[in-house]
């Protein structure tokens, strides 16, 4: 039954990848796409995103410590999230002696927030509250059952959830809210924005083939790699041919869930489609085609928001299903990742527009409704289904099933 | 030109396949078996039994544990253990199940969750002070805990005995063991009681084809219990099918060492006599999900569907009778034999979760977990 729902949106995908084909059809002896993402320059390579890779791990290891019940306090979790240079902040010490951190990257792109910085500011704040409000709300009720007002544990199967009176596991809000406000927000409304690929001289630098002071690279391609860096930039993900362990990597952020995505049959080859247009217009920058680069922008935009789109309407329905089966425990655990998915939204860019596929009000909106009373613990399933319905619907899915399953 | 004519192609395809699969979904099903005799054979004659023994033997596992720390001896130790195997064996007989207040209750979970987590429930016994209703030590109590405090706290029965008199906090080990024992037989008590006191009744009179139908959880809870804890956690996980390398240290029963394969075959048997409504410790048959098929008269491959499955049942024991008895010793020296083992059970699952629910149009109610 499923199958009916044929992805509208792998229609418009293909459809971008057609016309794309044509576009590049005038130019396409100029143009050398390699099979794997392999670039480079006297034969020594031009790729290189060490300070992203940095950044996932820096993630990573704060999401996990979410749950050290017996060494983590406010404070070291908060360091984590705006490390310093050289502060003994994790068990990495790579991370500790590098001077980037996760808090100034953080709803901090050029398109989205150069000129909001409240909004970029609030977004940060409820980042750092995911923080403050694990130690001080669920981390005192450790061994406490969870009920509706009173943080605590609850089972799932047989894993125990930890979750705020609302029922709000706030590790999974953080690390889903984590794959808009930092990642998508980066790529997409940063790195492959015009503003930062194009800025000041880099076009003319680029077509000149002026390198960035020692570095083997273009500024116009470091900027590139550098978005490339936040889907692919997990240690456990080999740099020219990611998708050759796509569902098989350490990764646990949006290049994880691209993976899950991507086996929906809903959504079958989003993997090769993002991976392609990436690669293409890499070749693009390096050809000096920017019409063929930014063609390829607008596909990973629709891309990689898809990935969040389901993923955010699949747990939201998959909390639905488990509320009506009684299972509290698995459906906090799903709504709470639809919860954070959702929020990720913010950071979607749809390529018509150059805004979020859902507004940020509408998403205000939402997460109002999520968590007003006791949360979770009396959601509606028609409020899940608005919600759904609402996402599906500024994605072209053709229903909610068929990014729920 | 000819590349938006290949697209006009591809989305006519993509039209045809969808067209296709259209015609092979199921039809609503308002056949007119008697779901209740099924449900009338299922409790009476096989659910509510299987309870009834295992509460025995969970009665029993408290007393012998009771003996043994009042009295901690090697003789007293090993009739905990055969009281302990006793129990595991009428355990494998409920724990598909997993409906009503067993569901509520999370039974199987902390009834026999594993590999149990040896150094949780060492801190607990040092600690002194658990509640085993919190989600966190579920992997902490049941069996597995059992297994460790009566199997894995040394090599010898003598030095594990030391740990219930000469240790210096022999109260607490003894404490702790009683209290799993406890724990096991107060929930197995409480499910066995609701299923006395009225829940028998709604059981069987819930006939609806729904997806709140008994037919239709019941179904569902049977699937489950047969890919997640027959299929993946008695072979699959050890065999390491879910993970780069094997994980032998994950068989049931690990610390027992040699009751692996018994408790696996008992699962397997328990889950055909099931399957084709043979009366708990009998030979009598009633209706069930294979008269059900018949019943439906579901072909597949030119046979009855309900054959095809007993079929395959046959060829899974033999092919787990074939393993050694010690599942960590058969993965170390030849894992070779638990993967296809684990292939075996793996198509009773096509059969069972695709052909037969649809069958029966009865929709999957659970999904792949995450793992994160």
């Amino acid at each position: 039954m499923r199958k009916l729902f044929y992805p509208v949106i792998m229609m418009s995908l293909a459809l971008a990848s057609c016309s794309s084909d044509d576009a590049a059809g005038d130019v396409q002896q100029d143009i050398d796409v390699p099979s794997n993402y392999t670039f480079e320059r006297g034969g020594e390579t031009t790729v290189q995103y060490p300070g992203q890779t940095i950044r996932l791990q820096m993630s990573a290891e704060l999401i996990g410590s979410f749950k050290n019940f017996d060494t983590a306090t406010e404070a070291s979790l908060l360091n984590m999230f705006a490390h310093v240079e050289g502060a003994s902040d994790f068990d990495n010490t790579a991370l500790n002696a590098s001077g980037k951190n996760i808090k100034s990257k953080t709803a901090a792109s050029a398109d989205y927030f150069s000129a909001n910085v409240a909004e970029s500011a609030e977004i940060k704040a409820d980042f750092e509250s995911y923080i403050s409000r694990q130690v001080d709300e669920v981390f005192p009720n450790e061994n406490t059952t969870a009920e509706a007002g009173v943080a605590g544990q609850i089972a799932d199967g047989s894993s125990a959830r930890y979750v705020t009176g609302k029922g709000l596991e706030l590790n999974q809000a953080f690390a889903k809210g984590m794959m808009g406000a930092l990642l998508a927000d980066q790529m997409l409304n940063n790195y492959l924005s015009t503003a930062v690929l194009d800025e000041a001289s880099n076009r003319e630098n680029n077509d000149n083939q002026v390198l960035d002071g020692d570095n083997n690279y273009t500024t116009m391609e470091h900027k590139w790699d550098e978005a490339y860096g936040y889907l692919y930039g997990d240690p456990s993900i080999p740099t020219a041919n990611p998708n050759s362990v796509l569902n098989e990597s350490d990764d646990h952020l949006l290049f994880n869930y691209l993976g899950v995505v991507d086996g929906d049959d809903d959504f079958n080859g989003l993997a090769q489609t993002v991976f392609d247009a990436f690669k293409t217009g890499r070749a693009a920058v390096v050809a000096g085609d920017y019409q063929l680069r930014d063609e390829q922008v607008n596909i990973i935009k629709e891309g990689v928001s898809t990935i969040i789109a389901v993923r955010a309407v699949h747990y939201l329905q998959a909390g639905k299903g488990a509320i009506a089966e009684g299972n509290m425990g698995g459906a906090f655990h799903d709504l709470s990742e639809g919860f954070g998915f959702m929020y990720s939204l913010r950071f979607t860019n749809n390529p018509n527009t150059g805004a979020p596929y859902v507004s940020p009000s509408e998403i205000n909106t939402f997460k109002t409704q999520l968590l007003e009373g006791n949360g979770f613990w009396d959601v509606t399933p028609e409020t899940l289904d608005t919600i759904s319905e609402t996402i599906a619907a500024a994605f072209d899915f053709t229903t909610v099933e068929q990014a729920a399953n | 030109m000819i590349k938006k004519t290949l697209f006009l192609l591809l989305i006519g395809m993509i039209v045809f396949a969808c067209s296709q699969d259209e015609s092979t979904a199921p039809e609503e099903n308002n056949d007119a078996f008697d779901r209740k005799a099924m449900l009338v054979n299922w409790a009476d004659n096989i659910i509510v039994p299987s309870y009834t023994a295992f509460n025995t033997e969970g009665n029993n596992l408290v007393s012998a544990t009771n003996s043994f720390t009042q009295n901690p001896t090697v003789e007293t130790l090993q009739q905990v253990r055969l009281t302990w195997i006793e129990a595991n064996l009428a355990f494998q007989h409920v724990s598909m199940f997993e409906i009503g207040k067993a569901e509520a209750l999370n039974f199987r979970n902390r009834v026999n969750v594993y590999p149990t987590n040896a150094s949780e429930i060492e801190s607990l016994i040092a600690d002194g002070n658990y509640d085993f209703s919190l989600p966190s030590t579920i992997d902490a109590q049941g069996f597995p805990a059992m297994d460790y405090l009566i199997n894995g706290l040394a090599s010898s029965d003598e030095e594990i005995v030391a740990f219930y008199t000469t240790n210096g906090n022999a109260q607490n080990y003894k404490d702790y063991l009683n209290t799993v024992a406890e724990t096991i037989s107060t929930l197995t008590e409480t499910v066995l009681n609701d299923w006395n006191n009225g829940y028998r009744d709604t059981f069987v009179n819930n006939t609806s084809s729904s997806a709140s139908g008994s037919v239709d959880k019941l179904a569902n809870d049977y699937v489950f219990y047969y890919e997640k804890a027959l299929r993946a956690g008695k072979v699959g996980i050890p065999a390491g099918v879910f993970s780069n390398e094997p994980l032998p240290e994950t068989v049931e029963a690990f610390y027992k060492e040699d009751i692996s394969k018994q408790l696996a075959l008992e699962a397997l048997q328990a889950t055909q006599d099931f399957f084709e409504g043979k009366k708990f410790n009998g030979t009598s048959k009633g209706e069930s999900f294979k008269s059900y098929l018949a019943y439906l008269n579901t072909i597949k491959n030119g046979e009855n569907l309900g054959n095809l499955i007993t079929t395959q049942f046959g060829i899974t024991k033999s092919n787990v009778e074939g393993l050694n008895t010690n599942f960590t010793v058969q993965i170390e020296s030849d894992n070779s034999k638990m993967l296809a083992t684990y292939n075996e059970l793996q198509r009773n699952v096509i059969l069972l979760k695709v052909d037969m629910l649809q069958a029966m149009d009865i929709s999957v109610d659970y999904v792949d977990a995450d793992g994160d």
